[in-house]
């Protein structure tokens, strides 16, 4: 028996239809469960309970503060939605309303090769840009696991992290300036100053982050203007092995601080996520078990500048217990992070069969000195919940570099569930995890997510005691640009602004 | 199940809701793994390279769609009909499973990889078994069954030339012998529409002296049948073709046209199993470029264009066959060729296949337009195919830019000092 | 030239077990062992032509991926060399 779904109001769906015209709204069913989920593990046995009245697919800007002003009309929520790829349920939405969907507006307006930017919707893939950028000699290097298929939009509504940030900096470096539609429809540029393809600004109020990472709860990015690179003349990527975690932890932060220009991030992998790659990675299956953790770092610059860099970095790590991979298992492995989701197959069983699993990563910040502890704290999380349910399975712990000094690093835990058999209790047990994940990453002086955004079930009733006052400033912040409550409401426990004026 | 009394085997009717849930059920299970290993990982990494989705932006036509529909007609959330008419928009390219990590990265690892373009042939076939397939299919294949050809060249009863008694009027002048060890398969599209493409190739195989004849009674491979949906009628037509195969002694298929390679390798096997150990399936395109390689023909005339290359979807991307025409191309004097690479070209498509075009006409022209327009930007006068289902398409959205559509085998042909001859369609 | 053969493609190479959970058909290529596909997954029918397309597709994709990048991929394993002769000659 299908859910009954909260229907959008006939007169709402009206006022969509003569705004943008009949073919960009969508009604039927399918389409808006389709428009419902993000990657897994979504509560799919829940997923009714996201599913949104109605789905419009505006064009222009124009019409999206068309939409906005209608939403505001009718009081009706509005949740943006561009790649759907975000690993915090930013796009989900919690009480219906209307689905802004914002993948039409993928149009390349403009590419200044002097001043180096381009200005494009917000509904650009950053690969298909590139391929694009690449006939002129640039490239917009914002790298997220999802590159292949995430949109320009939601790397501004999610402010994202890229894997050469350490190079070339982060989504909120990259993008220089934005369309953006407040909650009340008003139209705005925002960006460092008046101009939009400035990159340093001292006028007036720095707004531009604001506007970034807020998780649609803030209104909606439509257009960016994008800072680009020349396409970089070289790149290496060694992958080393080493006998213990301990020592690929000291190596990769002597590497980090060797303070090389073209240095574009580094990674290392702990000995769980190592025997995990043992199950189905070609790379890893035939290695001696004496591997034990892995270390890999990025260079990426002109030849001579990365080949320096690479000297000092091949010979810190060969002198602190680290074996070369090769180039094979390198340059392969390294082309496969640029689109490094999991394949559900990776999923096991206790007895050790293949079952499919969905991928989630529990992301933080942290600084390098307490990844260990923090490392130590989360798998022993993670044993708890294998105990407790076959269907959750430790994939192992990644920590990436935040920036080019090492001060703090991504760190992830790769956890699989089995969708196929999630139900309320396993799904509980799993929110009451991702609580405890974002515990430890608190108590160590860290920050929830380096990476995702904090506002899914569970680690969202810390982002209160992470943020302390600033937590108090959001809401005042909230209020003050969406009285009504429109922009997808629910998110952040935001709805806390309005219960204080009630 | 409960079909009605006098309804096909395996099929029920949209009055009986019990029949087509019970459809749906044995659907669902089949495809339930499969839908999970797509939802449970969401990637999408599909999307951007979907066709129908880049001139869209349609997120309820992509394959992470196609899949999720599977996982929600279990949670009993989506009923078939919410979800029948969406199937129509893809091409079955296969770019998706082939970008897919699941194949990509994994596939073969696991021997369990993603296949779209089964799954909405699958749910395609649910559609027609239900009685909610659409009426543009139905009328297509109902004609087809009624010419034993494709309606290539249109509906007019009078006379449109389609039909049993001219399949091999485009061989008219080459006296080509009937049966043989090896003979020459020509699918619909070049034997009724772009028959410049069999007389090139027929000219080419006979310059080399290759040894081949045409089938007796030629049919439509069925491939297109199995694709809208309507299996009945594919393996009615396969069988038809495999038992004319025997009965000449047929040991080897030279085969021109992508799609029927498709047809003979994938869905020939699967109906036959055994019965089809003994007949060899060869690619024109290969052929030709062994040909070449062995100096048993040498292009010389020289050809005075500046072409690009576009990769057939049924041959790069599922066959991983990239190499060969490359070969061609560069074997032939006076060309400049400006290629861009078989990856690079799994996100390019014309739009033309898997039923598309028949069903929602203007997303194939949408497609072929975005596909020339890629070609207007490397300033070339010619845009060479291999597959001449593209080349109607693909041609039509060229003239406007001014860009030749021709086919492979036409310009080797041209290189090799041959008068083709036919037609290049309208 | 690559004719397709009913037999040959159904017919893959025996297997050799190359570790635990993984064995090897097709030389470089590494498989699941099958017995971790019984329970609740099962094997597709895969055609030899398949498995040797996705392997073929995959290393394609990652040299794309490279090109996508970079201009130029630098070796490390000749900069390990470089530095150890440097080391030894000092």
């Amino acid at each position: 028996m299908s859910t009954v779904l909260t229907e959008i109001d006939p007169e709402v769906a009206e006022a969509l239809r003569a705004a943008i015209g009949d073919a960009h709204v969508i009604a039927d069913r399918a389409a808006r469960f389709h428009r419902a989920r993000v990657p897994a593990p979504f509560p799919v046995h829940r997923w009714a309970e996201h599913v949104p009245g109605i789905v419009v697919l505006p064009g222009t800007t124009a019409e999206v503060a068309a939409i906005v002003v209608i939403a505001n009309r009718f009081g009706v929520p509005v949740v943006p939605r561009s790649g759907g790829t975000g690993l915090t349920d930013g796009a989900v939405p919690l009480r219906g309303g209307i689905l802004l969907d914002l993948k039409r507006l993928d149009e390349i307006h403009e590419i200044d090769l002097e001043n180096r930017t381009c200005r494009v919707g917000a509904g650009v893939n950053m690969l298909k840009l590139n391929e694009v950028l690449g006939k002129h000699g640039l490239i917009y290097p914002d790298d997220p696991a999802s590159y292949p298929c995430s949109l320009v939009g939601g790397r501004i509504g999610t402010s994202g992290w890229s894997l050469i940030g350490s190079r070339y900096g982060h989504t909120r470096d990259l993008v220089l300036s934005f369309t953006h539609v407040l909650p009340s429809g008003q139209v705005i540029q925002v960006g460092d100053g008046g101009g939009a393809k400035l990159s340093k600004s001292s006028s007036g109020y720095s707004l531009k982050q604001l506007f970034m990472g807020h998780q649609g709860t803030l209104g909606v990015a439509t257009e960016a203007t994008l800072k680009l690179y020349d396409k970089p003349e070289a790149e290496l990527s060694p992958f080393w092995a080493f006998e213990s975690y301990e020592e690929a932890y000291r190596a990769v932060g002597l590497i980090v601080r060797a303070n090389c220009a073209t240095f574009a991030g580094a990674v290392i992998f702990d000995p769980e996520k190592v025997a995990y790659l043992r199950r189905d990675d070609e790379a890893y299956i035939p290695q001696p078990e004496s591997v034990r953790a892995l270390v890999c770092a990025a260079l990426y610059g002109n030849e001579e500048e990365v080949e320096a860099g690479g000297r000092r970095l091949m010979r810190i790590a060969r002198d602190h217990g680290g074996t070369y991979l090769g180039d094979e298992i390198s340059q392969g492995d390294w082309a496969a992070r640029h689109d490094r989701y999991a394949t559900p197959l990776h999923g096991r069983t206790r007895a050790g069969q293949v079952v499919p699993m969905g991928w989630h990563c529990e992301d933080a910040s942290i600084n390098y000195t307490a990844v260990p502890a923090v490392r130590k704290e989360w798998h022993e999380i993670m044993a708890r919940l294998c105990r407790a349910s076959e269907i959750f399975d430790d994939w192992g712990i990644f920590a990436y570099t935040n920036g080019p000094t090492g001060a703090d690093y991504l760190v992830e835990i790769d956890v699989g569930i089995w969708e196929q058999e999630l139900d309320d209790e396993a799904w509980q047990l799993w929110v009451n995890a991702k609580r405890e994940f974002s515990a430890v990453a608190i108590a160590h002086g860290g920050s929830i997510s380096a990476c995702h955004g904090s506002c899914r079930e569970g680690e969202v009733d810390l982002v209160p005691t992470e943020l302390g006052g600033v937590f108090d400033v959001m809401l005042t912040i909230k209020r003050a640009l969406d009285p009504g409550n429109i922009m997808n409401p629910g998110k952040y426990l935001l709805d806390r602004a309005y219960e204080e004026v009630e | 199940m409960s079909a009605e009394p006098g309804a096909a085997p395996g099929r029920a009717r949209p009055d009986d809701p019990a029949g087509v849930e019970g459809l749906a059920s044995e659907f669902v299970a089949e495809w339930r793994d499969a839908a999970y290993n797509c939802y449970s990982s969401g990637h999408k990494f599909c999307r951007e390279v979907c066709p129908v989705m880049q001139v869209t932006r349609n997120e309820s036509w992509t394959p992470t769609a196609f899949h999720a529909n599977v996982v929600a007609m279990e949670k009993g959330e989506l009923e078939l009909a919410d979800v029948a008419e969406d199937y129509v928009n893809c091409t079955q390219c296969g770019a998706c499973e082939l970008r897919c990590p699941n194949t990509l990265f994994t596939g073969d690892f696991y021997r369990f990889r993603t296949r779209t373009v089964d799954l909405v042939r699958s749910m395609r076939a649910l559609t027609v078994d239900a009685g909610l397939d659409q009426p543009s299919y139905a009328r297509w294949n109902l004609l087809t069954d009624e010419r034993r050809h494709e309606p290539v060249l249109g509906e007019a009863a009078d006379g449109a030339p389609v039909g049993q008694d001219r399949v091999r009027d485009w061989a008219d002048d080459l006296d080509l012998p009937t049966g043989g060890a090896t003979i020459l398969f020509v699918d619909c599209e070049a034997a009724f529409y772009r028959t410049s493409v069999p007389r090139a190739v027929a000219q080419i195989l006979g310059l080399a002296g290759v040894e081949f004849g045409l089938m007796r009674e030629q049919w439509c491979c069925g491939g297109p049948a199995a694709e809208m949906g309507y299996v009945d009628q594919a393996k009615r037509f396969a069988r038809h073709n495999l038992d004319d195969w025997r009965a000449s002694g047929v040991e080897r298929v030279i085969v021109l046209d992508p799609h029927d390679y498709i047809t003979f390798t994938e869905d020939y096997p699967r109906y036959f199993g055994d019965e089809f150990a003994g007949i060899e399936i060869v690619l024109a395109i290969e052929v030709l470029a062994e040909l070449i390689r062995d100096g048993r023909l040498t292009p010389s005339v020289s050809i005075d264009r500046t072409i690009t290359y576009h990769d057939p979807c049924r041959l790069n991307k599922r066959k991983g066959v990239w190499k060969e025409p490359r070969e061609i191309l560069r074997a032939i004097p006076g060309l400049i060729f400006k290629d861009v690479d078989h990856v690079t070209q799994w996100s390019y498509c014309s739009g033309a296949g898997g039923g598309l075009s028949i069903a929602k006409p203007e997303l194939t022209a949408a497609i072929s337009e975005r596909r020339m327009g890629q070609a207007a930007e490397l300033e070339v006068d010619t845009l060479v195919s291999a597959c001449p289902w593209s080349e109607r398409p693909l041609g039509a959205a060229g003239e406007s830019l001014a860009i030749e559509v021709m086919d492979i085998h036409e310009l080797l042909a041209e290189s090799l000092g041959i008068e083709v001859g036919g037609s290049r369609g309208a | 030239m690559t004719a397709y053969r009913y037999a040959d493609e159904t017919t893959p190479p025996d297997p050799v077990q190359v570790s635990d959970v993984a064995i090897m058909r097709f030389e470089h290529i590494f498989e699941v062992d099958p017995k971790l596909m019984t329970d609740h997954l099962s094997q597709q029918e895969f055609p030899n032509w398949d498995t040797i397309r996705i392997v073929a597709a995959r290393h394609s994709h990652l040299a794309w991926m490279h090109d996508h990048w970079t201009l130029k991929v630098l070796s490390a394993g000749e900069l390990l060399d470089d530095i150890t002769r440097e080391d030894a000659g000092s």
